[in-house]
């Protein structure tokens, strides 16, 4: 009976201190991803379900991190989008600001976002995927350990809080053990796998583990995209006067 | 020839041979080849076939972070005389065709801190909704094809001056540059029954002297963005005077800009379920001719998956009426329903519908677009336009142009 007693009260705490741990293990990436700006060049390439291949190339720069951010995507190429510019001011309590500079038009228009769902530009990113993930809008469980192609993770399910809106019902992160930096994650809606990102190629930059290569593969078009980061710089000498909409018009 | 001179000078000073130069450097730009097909003959204008190029080439150059030279230059030809066939090079834009070379841009930038100042032929750009901008007043446009026009620069002086959520705009124009309207001999002007097999002479314009100005403040609230605008200057769409000629018997149309005041007001508001964008302009003209009127618009936007749908209505209240015949697009798409949607089938390839219902019923405008890129440079794009309604109506008037283009571009 009392074996019995110490079971149950082993695998209440430890479900509760599982639950604790992840947390405190989203907490850790993020403090350890934690950094006041960041520029790169994005290399883009888009496979679709038969195999073609279409490429884009944009450089980023964002200003804040972690759910309170500024942050600009200006297309270098292919060189019919080159110019166009796209300006994202997030928020930890709503959804985020948008407008985009279009050069055709000589023009900044701000985008209706009702709807994070969206692909972002063709590509098998959608709008929500490329928010930073604040780790207040979830809730985390851990739900066991498994390696990502031979690195030891935990495996931890994150959820929507309560109030907070997002495509997916839940997603389940890999996080390796060695450096805590994500390796894999998979979003669900219901319990139909959505989407699965990859993070690959990973390099220490300034302090900060990063992954260099993202593959986002879209489970419902069979299609997946590549995005592998150039010329990465953490903690630039950014000024909020960079991320307004005169700047982006000034290119 | 002064303005040439000045063009060159400017051009070969930012953008000059020195290597060095190169880092800073970068350009765009494309050649595009465009064939259109009329299916029925108009008065006037038997011609059902036209093809055109453009190549558009728009470098820019970037001395300091805060400093900016940047350009744009067409080269035109078409077959059907829509297009100059000399080799002037345009740069204020005033030309009853379109020029064979012309400066679209030319411009010096420098912004610091939270002021920024662009000086030369610009584009300026007000307003917030997409059917139709009453308070975008410096922004005339090339209207040779009514319904397939694009934007005119304007030679500016624009100072902002910004902080995060505020922006005043103070702009500048030294002097008017007018929308290019249809071409008097070809299919975009509708003659009237009346004066069916009279000739119409284009016996030029009289551009008014002096300068415009105006300003704009805009405000990024925290639940919706709003600005305030007031304009002085003149209407970039003509009033057209009209007179019966002899030997030969013809009709002499002059153009002529009026003076008008404008103040103004749009909204930008995201709300849960879709964007609410609303805009509206009130027009005041000391020029005894014009008109004076309110235009308005307001439009929902919602983003879908990847549909993105626009619809709304386009409104005008009449305080004035016009004493004389007018060309004004602006004015005669109020009164309608407009729609569009458009849907991203993947990365490379987008259709788009729009439609545009006149409240009377009289005009209806449909357009079906298909656009598909290949590779890294170019992109294929067909259109359908439909054109329907009685000859009273702006739109309805065009009843026997709607037409289908296909469009090849390579863009560098």
């Amino acid at each position: 009976m009392n074996s019995l007693k110490l079971c149950l009260w082993l695998a209440v705490t430890s479900s509760t201190l599982f639950g604790q741990s992840a947390r405190d293990i989203v907490a850790e990436v993020q403090k350890r991803s934690q950094a006041d700006s960041q520029r790169y060049e994005g290399l883009l390439q888009v496979i679709d379900s038969r195999g073609k291949t279409s490429e884009k190339q944009w450089i980023y720069e964002r200003l804040g991190s972690h759910g309170k951010s500024k942050a600009t995507i200006r297309f270098v190429a292919p060189a019919e989008v080159k110019g166009v510019a796209l300006l994202v001011v997030s928020y930890p309590d709503r959804a985020s600001d948008q407008w985009m500079w279009t050069p055709a038009i000589n023009r900044e228009r701000r985008i209706a976002m009702q709807d994070r769902r969206t692909r972002f530009f063709g590509t098998d990113f959608s709008f929500e995927d490329l928010e930073e993930r604040d780790i207040d809008h979830h809730e985390y469980s851990m739900k066991g350990e498994e390696a990502i192609e031979g690195e030891p993770c935990w495996r931890i399910e994150a959820r929507p809080r309560p109030g907070k809106k997002s495509q997916y019902t839940r997603s389940v992160i890999w996080i390796r053990k060695t450096n805590y930096t994500y390796a894999q994650m998979e979003n669900y809606s219901e319990d139909k796998l959505i989407r699965r990102l990859k993070y690959r190629r990973m390099e220490n930059v300034q302090g900060i583990w990063t992954a260099r290569t993202l593959e986002m593969e879209d489970m419902t078009r069979s299609s997946r995209t590549i995005l592998k980061l150039e010329s990465l710089k953490y903690n630039l000498l950014l000024t909020d006067d960079q991320f307004s909409v005169q700047a982006l018009r000034q290119g | 020839m002064f303005f040439r001179g000045a063009t060159l000078a400017l051009f070969l000073c930012a953008f000059g041979t020195d290597q060095g130069l190169g880092q800073g450097l970068s350009h765009r730009g494309y050649l595009e080849t465009a064939v259109t097909a009329y299916p029925q003959a108009a008065p006037g204008d038997s011609g059902r076939w036209i093809g055109q190029s453009l190549l558009r080439y728009e470098p820019s150059y970037k001395l300091t972070p805060g400093f900016r030279v940047q350009a744009s230059f067409d080269a035109r030809t078409d077959t059907h005389r829509q297009a100059q066939r000399n080799w002037d090079l345009s740069f204020w834009d005033r030309t009853t065709q379109w020029p064979a070379f012309a400066v679209r841009q030319l411009s010096a930038s420098y912004s610091r801190g939270p002021l920024s100042l662009e000086l030369g032929k610009q584009f300026v750009r007000w307003g917030k909704t997409d059917i139709l901008n009453p308070t975008d007043r410096f922004a005339p446009r090339d209207y040779l094809v009514v319904v397939d026009n694009e934007f005119l620069g304007v030679t500016a002086a624009r100072l902002t001056l910004a902080s995060q959520s505020d922006s005043l705009d103070l702009v500048f124009t030294p002097r008017l540059t007018p929308s290019r309207i249809p071409l008097l001999s070809q299919r975009w002007v509708v003659i009237p029954p009346a004066a069916r097999g009279l000739t119409l002479n284009d016996a030029g314009a009289r551009y008014p002297g002096g300068p415009q100005y105006g300003a704009r403040w805009n405000h990024q609230g925290r639940a919706f963005e709003s600005s305030l605008s007031f304009f002085q200057g003149f209407n970039h769409l003509p009033l057209l005077d009209t007179k019966l000629m002899a030997n030969p018997l013809r009709i002499d149309v002059t153009r002529n800009y009026a003076k008008i005041r404008m103040w103004g007001a749009d909204v930008a508001a995201p709300l849960p379920w879709f964007t609410l964008k609303a805009e509206t302009a009130w027009f005041q003209s000391d020029t005894q001719q014009a008109g004076e009127y309110v235009l308005y618009v307001v439009q929902l936007e919602r983003q879908h998956g990847e549909w993105l749908f626009i619809g709304g209505y386009a409104g005008e209240q009449v305080t004035r009426r016009s004493s004389v015949l007018s060309f004004s697009p602006d004015r005669g798409l109020a009164r309608s329903l407009v729609g569009r949607a458009s849907y991203t089938i993947d990365t490379n390839r987008s259709v788009t519908f729009e439609g545009v219902a006149r409240q009377n019923g009289e005009g209806f405008y449909l357009k079906f677009e298909y656009s598909h890129a290949f590779g890294q440079h170019w992109r294929l794009t067909g259109q359908a336009v439909l054109l329907r309604g009685s000859e009273s109506d702006f739109i309805g008037q065009y009843h026997r142009n709607s037409f289908g283009a296909i469009k090849l571009r390579y863009s560098f």
